[in-house]
């Protein structure tokens, strides 16, 4: 058979196997895993002398900066259509992640939204258009869910007057992008109608903007009336192809059928137990262009099936007048 | 009590810290010498060209020390006392072990010379006629603009220090190597993150690999909090997947070390705690480390021939030993460049 007729049978197969739910994750995700192995030359390499994993937990997962490093593809890569870049804080090359299509993409976002109680109407976005950021993954994501009319990014003005007479609404952002709108906003107020929601995702990236969730979610409440269960945070990242959600403070965020976070300790590597922190993987299947199995730069902890993001906590790094070369340049 | 019964005092105590190179009393009385021209000179006038002059020590020395190792908490308490100031000092907020036990190790002269807390005492800004601060660029920034422009103000920020063996075809050097990296973590400011390495250098990393555990095994590492344990593990991960495509990368580890080989000329990141680098030696070094040339600390070399010491000495290093040597300063170095008593004192001249 074909690399691109097995890779076009396997993304159905996927596709199918999650509009019916995605029960048995295990083996889809270890056949996802071998036909990675077997296509995708990097990971064949980084896998090279490690055993074939019979669990889920022990497929190899590749660090994100891998994504920098390397061209992640299990398609030849002239069939490349599309690829999303990561926005980071420390310059440097961008994260790129490669698709040959963009069907499983498509069916991860909206399924994974409706599935996490999501409504899929009246959506609006604070975010750019995907076809005014071609690498944003996150555009395309929201490209998706919000009419081209309803994306408001850099229009404040235009997203106030909409939601003053807007009936249940969803609005989807960055965190930061909210700030700069409830900022902008200048002590205005706007109380959303019952069953609004506000998501948002992606933290301060690329600025030295920091606000803890505690204060974002107030401002929530102050500027939109949107108490804290209200809203709404999605875990996704340019790497991956499927979001985790949660809403409110201190919930764990939980995972589709056809993806899985696991907390691991960062000295062995095992996972930790019922509580404990660690460093979080994650085990997408819908991930079939890439790699399935990715180790973030996140901290979590584990919370039963779910995980609880705790982030990188560099504040706990101690650092004395020995600097690591990538804070002293940064 | 004059500068050599303080010298006499401060070295018994010293002497209870034999892993931080203690001064004698003698070495303490030859750093007066040579950085303020006399071993007297702080207890009365002396010749001074064709007059007289004296040495007069701050009254108070406020002193904020950085939480990475205890060597310049043990050193600059020293010196404020063999100057016989009194001395304010600001131990980190997360203390700093056996160090905090230093002043119940003084007689009571010295020891009713330093206050000592984890909290920075409300009025001892005001107190202070000298500040010595240690810490981040950020630390020492916000101190430096809360210090009156009539103080003299000591800083000690971030540095970054390698090792260069030039030659070492016997492997000699490995062991040294593997202390200077390995001892306090890594978090001194001289604390080499890569070696730098002429001939064979990953035949060098393969050998200091076996000399890190070795070490290790010695002297195991300390437990780590999570998020630097995280840090770690990514920079390893990271490395293995760079090793899994190139041929010239290599990553050794064992508990709690890591040594990785890698040809390019780019300066790596470090998270620090026993994570060395180790490549070839180019003729590009310079300009490799120009990036830091501000933030440059110390240099080991291997061998330890002036040649060698020569060839670095304009590069922006403020000290340059043999491997092995790096974290054993002598009292009399001058750390950051600096003579660290003649920048505390000011000079009252007496002409008869």
């Amino acid at each position: 058979m074909q690399h691109t007729d097995h890779y076009a049978d396997l993304e159905t197969e996927i596709s199918r196997w999650m509009a019916a739910g995605g029960g048995g994750f295990e083996d889809r995700l270890l056949d996802v895993h071998r036909f990675q192995r077997a296509h995708n030359p990097a990971y064949r390499d980084f896998c090279s002398g490690l055993p074939e994993p019979t669990c889920w937990q022990g497929i190899p997962a590749v660090p994100v900066s891998a994504f920098k490093t390397a061209g992640l593809r299990s398609f030849p890569e002239e069939q490349t259509i599309r690829t999303f870049e990561t926005s980071g804080t420390t310059g440097g090359s961008p994260g790129r992640h490669h698709f040959c299509s963009l069907s499983l993409y498509l069916h991860a976002a909206t399924r994974g939204w409706i599935r996490a109680g999501l409504p899929a109407e009246n959506v609006v976005a604070i975010i750019p258009h995907a076809a005014g950021a071609p690498y944003s993954s996150l555009s395309q994501m929201a490209s998706w869910l919000v009419p081209q009319d309803r994306f408001f990014f850099s229009r404040r003005g235009e997203l106030l007057a909409f939601l003053e007479t807007a009936g249940k609404t969803v609005i989807f952002g960055t965190a930061l992008a909210f700030l700069d709108f409830f900022e902008w906003m200048n002590g205005r107020r706007v109380v959303l109608p019952a069953g609004s929601l506000a998501v948002e995702t992606g933290g301060y990236k690329g600025t030295r903007r920091e606000m803890p969730k505690s204060e974002l979610y107030h401002l929530f409440q102050e500027r939109l009336g949107l108490p804290p269960d209200s809203v709404w945070n999605e875990y996704g990242m340019t790497e991956l192809i499927s979001q985790f959600y949660t809403n409110g403070l201190g919930r764990p965020h939980r995972a589709p059928p056809w993806a899985r976070g696991l907390v691991v300790s960062p000295s062995t590597g095992i996972e930790v137990g019922e509580g404990e922190a660690g460093i979080l993987k994650i085990f997408d299947a819908a991930n079939l262009g890439s790699v399935c199995a990715i180790q973030t730069r996140d901290l979590a902890i584990r919370r039963g099936r779910d995980f609880e993001l705790i982030g990188r906590d560099p504040a706990a790094i101690p650092r004395g007048c020995s600097l690591a070369a990538d804070e002293l340049l940064s | 009590m004059n500068t050599a019964d303080r010298a006499e005092s401060l070295a018994r105590a010293a002497a209870h810290f034999p892993e931080l190179s203690p001064p004698t009393a003698r070495d303490m009385i030859e750093s007066v010498r040579l950085e303020l021209g006399h071993e007297e000179i702080l207890d009365g006038f002396q010749m001074y060209g064709g007059h007289l002059s004296m040495a007069v020590a701050p009254r108070t020395i406020l002193h904020i020390l950085s939480g990475n190792t205890p060597h310049a908490a043990f050193q600059t308490m020293l010196r404020g006392l063999l100057l016989g100031s009194h001395n304010l000092v600001k131990f980190p907020s997360g203390g700093l072990g056996k160090m905090e036990g230093f002043p119940g190790l003084l007689p009571a002269g010295l020891s009713s010379r330093l206050e000592c807390s984890r909290q920075l005492g409300e009025d001892w800004p005001r107190r202070a006629e000298a500040w010595v601060v240690f810490g981040s660029d950020v630390t020492v920034a916000e101190f430096r603009a809360k210090c009156p422009p009539q103080i003299p103000f000591q800083a000690h920020g971030h540095r970054v220090s390698v090792g260069v063996v030039s030659d070492d075809p016997g492997l000699e050097s490995c062991a040294l190597a593997a202390r200077d990296v390995s001892l306090f973590e890594q978090q001194g400011c001289l604390s080499p993150q890569v070696i730098f390495v002429g001939g064979d250098a990953f035949r060098y990393a393969e050998a200091l690999a076996r000399e890190m555990e070795r070490f290790a095994a010695a002297s195991p590492a300390p437990p780590l909090p999570l998020a630097v344990e995280a840090e770690i593990a990514h920079a390893r991960a990271d490395w293995d997947f760079r090793a899994s495509g190139d041929r010239g990368v290599r990553v050794w580890k064992g508990t709690g070390w890591t040594v990785v080989f890698e040809k390019s000329e780019e300066f790596p990141d470090s998270p620090l705690h026993r994570f060395v680098f180790v490549k070839p030696l180019s003729e590009n070094l310079p300009s490799c480390l120009a990036r830091f040339a501000n933030h440059l600390g110390g240099l080991g070399v291997w061998p330890g021939t002036p040649a060698n010491a020569m060839r670095f000495a304009g590069a922006g290093f403020s000290r340059i030993c043999l491997i092995g040597r790096m974290q054993d300063t002598p009292f009399t170095w001058h750390s950051d460049s600096r003579q660290n008593l003649a920048s505390l004192v000011r000079w009252v001249d007496f002409e008869p």
